[in-house]
């Protein structure tokens, strides 16, 4: 059977290639825009995951950096310091902000660090400086390139006009990037000097963040504390429950198109061998083993079509830093077991009305005349 | 009654009810021997595939008993007809239905793995077959580059292939050629003598009675007496002589037609028809 399967599903190569290169399509519509928010989602929680912090304290019930603001006294850095375990504790400033360069507007988170910050900035500077100073800035590279900057010249952030003093790489994604400025430069803008976004803390070499995350919450009141995992993991999971109704959208649309063309190419290729299946009745076929041919053929074609809509969105997400830095898709292991199940049903429901028409397929009508 | 062989007995097939039922086959009896070529002859409408249908197993009849080799097929149960199809039958189409994705040799070996047979020994088999039919030079080949004749050869192939008991053959020789039309009644000829099968035949071509042990008349249903039949010289159809639609004389011999369309063309060139098939009685 799964001979006569395949057999039938290569002899009409235009068929095949119509139904493997509808479903490919249909199935990279749904990868793509899974991947394009995997990517997105990851350069969200890139200043978490690069920080070097291991835990992060925030304002009592803030689990996240965006969509909540975090607010803390400044001593708390020194209660925190204090804490066994905590090797060392810095306070950063963080607020979502318009970079104004030129003609020009682009979003940034905003971070500001005190100056002797032994981690918590930059990861990556391709031009000038690693730390911010006094009226400094320090931006991606990919803003200051598509606003025709360099470092130097200045822009815009948080109403103040700052001098470009770094550039730096991998900090941009489709909606934002990132930017650093001096703490003293961010709480002068903001207008308060005792008000702190979170601390970041690196534990001491022989403690876990877990450990020293629970000690901090147990001796530091009014914070919630969070190992940078716990703290990205947030991130994601907002990120996601914000995109969840799009992905489902575009999800929908690429089951339903892969669907359609799936089951209608199964159905005519099922159909215009009625005569065929009819034989194979007469012959003693029983109605499983012609719906084995059918089901294979279904799967066969799903399967050719998942690799396929695999393999265009790698080919994009390989191509797409090329095109733009900011564009980074990534395509998750959860994203192709979920589209994999899709495909799946796809296959099955296809496969399931030609093989009702089996099922109710006389022999008989293949003797035809009286 | 010798077990062996197909027994007819008493069939009857009705369809619909009441006022709309059709009864396509009358209290039919008939037996084929082991090796016994039967030719069911008559017009269409007579009920000839609806008996085929039903020797195969295809079709239950309404009344009677159809027992093939001893086993009483009428009284089976659905779910074991196909196995029974797949072991005990083997049918003869005339467009002949071959799988047309798999190649001569996959065809006919297909029907063996659908009986049970592993995949290498089907096709050694079917190789082993299909080269006693002359084929052997196509295993290969897809259906679609074979002629006609070499289509119903691998047909005939496939229908020997599980060696069954009886072997059914609708309109074999329809879509052939005068030669290749031979080429495969003495190929079912041979079926029949050399390896014992029993073949019935449902066909209009005259040839095949050349090659039949019996020809029997199919109408209304019913067996009817064949020795009253008679050939229309022009388009060469079966009839019986009390229902010739005209009849004419020529050069001392009377000529039987099924409508004054052909009469009227036998008229027009009497000794091209006459050359070609002289009335004839039907055996």
């Amino acid at each position: 059977m799964i001979r006569l399967a395949l057999r039938n599903l290569v002899q009409n190569k235009t068929r095949l290639l119509v139904s493997v290169g509808g479903v490919g399509l249909a199935l990279t519509l749904v990868f793509f825009f899974d991947a394009v928010f995997t990517g997105a989602a990851g350069r969200l929680t890139l200043y978490i995951d690069r920080s070097g912090a291991d835990v992060w304290v925030s304002q009592e019930g803030v689990r996240t950096m965006h969509m909540s603001a975090s607010s803390l006294p400044a001593s708390v850095t020194g209660e925190v310091a204090a804490v066994p375990g905590v090797e060392e504790a810095i306070p950063i400033l963080y607020s979502t902000d318009m970079i104004q360069a030129k003609d020009s507007e682009h979003v940034a988170y905003v971070f500001g660090l005190p100056r002797d910050a032994t981690f918590g900035g930059p990861w990556k500077i391709v031009d000038g400086a690693a730390r911010a100073g006094p009226g400094e800035v320090i931006i991606d590279h990919s803003i200051a390139a598509s606003a025709g900057l360099r470092v130097g010249d200045r822009v815009t952030v948080l109403g103040q006009e700052l001098e470009i003093a770094g550039l730096t790489s991998g900090t941009s994604s489709l909606v934002n990037s990132v930017a650093f400025v001096t703490m003293d430069d961010f709480a002068r803008a903001r207008g308060q000097n005792q008000v702190i976004s979170f601390v970041l803390v690196k534990v001491a070499a022989d403690e876990s963040p877990s450990g020293v995350a629970a000690r901090i919450g147990q001796n530091v009141d009014g914070v919630t504390v969070q190992t940078s995992q716990q703290f990205a993991h947030e991130e994601r999971k907002l990120v996601k429950d914000m995109s969840t109704d799009i992905i489902n959208i575009m999800n929908t649309a690429g089951f339903l198109t892969g669907l359609a063309v799936v089951a209608l190419t199964i159905y005519i290729a099922t159909i215009s061998r009625r005569k065929e299946y009819g034989v194979l009745k007469a012959m003693g076929a029983r109605n499983g083993a012609l719906y084995r041919v059918v089901v294979i053929q279904a799967l066969v074609s799903v399967a050719l079509g998942l690799f396929t809509g695999l393999g265009i969105t790698l080919l994009i997400a390989a191509l797409a830093p090329r095109i733009s830095e900011s564009l980074v898709l990534t395509v998750s292991l959860s994203s192709l077991l979920r589209v994999t199940v899709v495909s799946a049903v796809i296959a099955g429901v296809a496969a399931a009305l030609p093989a009702s028409q089996l099922a109710r397929l006389e022999p008989v009508a293949i003797i035809r005349r009286g | 009654m010798n077990d062996r062989g197909l027994h007819v007995s008493h069939l009857t097939k009705r369809f619909g009810g009441g006022d709309t039922e059709v009864v396509a086959i009358r209290d039919v009896s008939l037996d084929v021997s082991p090796g016994e070529i039967v030719l069911i002859m008559g017009p269409s409408g007579s009920g000839k595939t609806t008996l085929l249908l039903m020797l195969g197993a295809l079709l239950k009849p309404t009344e009677g008993a159809i027992t093939l080799d001893g086993l009483e097929l009428s009284a089976l149960s659905e779910a074991r007809l196909p196995d029974i199809r797949m072991r005990q039958f083997g049918f003869i189409f005339q467009d002949f239905n071959l799988l047309s994705a798999l190649n001569v040799q996959d065809n006919v070996a297909f029907a063996a793995e659908l009986a049970g047979l592993g995949r290498k020994e089907a096709h050694k088999k079917a190789a082993q077959l299909l080269t006693e039919l002359g084929l052997g030079h196509r295993l290969r080949f897809a259906p679609e580059k074979l002629s006609g004749g070499e289509k119903q050869r691998v047909a005939i192939a496939r229908a020997l292939i599980n060696d069954p008991a009886l072997i059914l053959a609708d309109e074999p020789t329809a879509n052939l050629d005068s030669g290749h039309g031979h080429e495969t009644m003495r190929l079912l000829r041979e079926i029949a003598s050399e390896r014992g099968h029993s073949v019935v035949i449902v066909s209009h071509d005259q040839r095949i009675k050349d090659i039949a042990d019996r020809v029997l008349w199919l109408e209304d249903g019913r067996f009817t007496d064949a020795v009253s039949m008679v050939i229309d010289p022009v388009c060469g159809m079966a009839l019986q002589v009390d229902r010739a639609a005209a009849t004419l004389a020529h050069s001392g011999t009377t000529y039987y037609f099924c409508s004054r369309g052909c009469s009227w063309e036998f008229q027009g060139s009497p000794d091209e028809f006459v050359r070609g098939a002289v009335p004839e009685r039907v055996r």
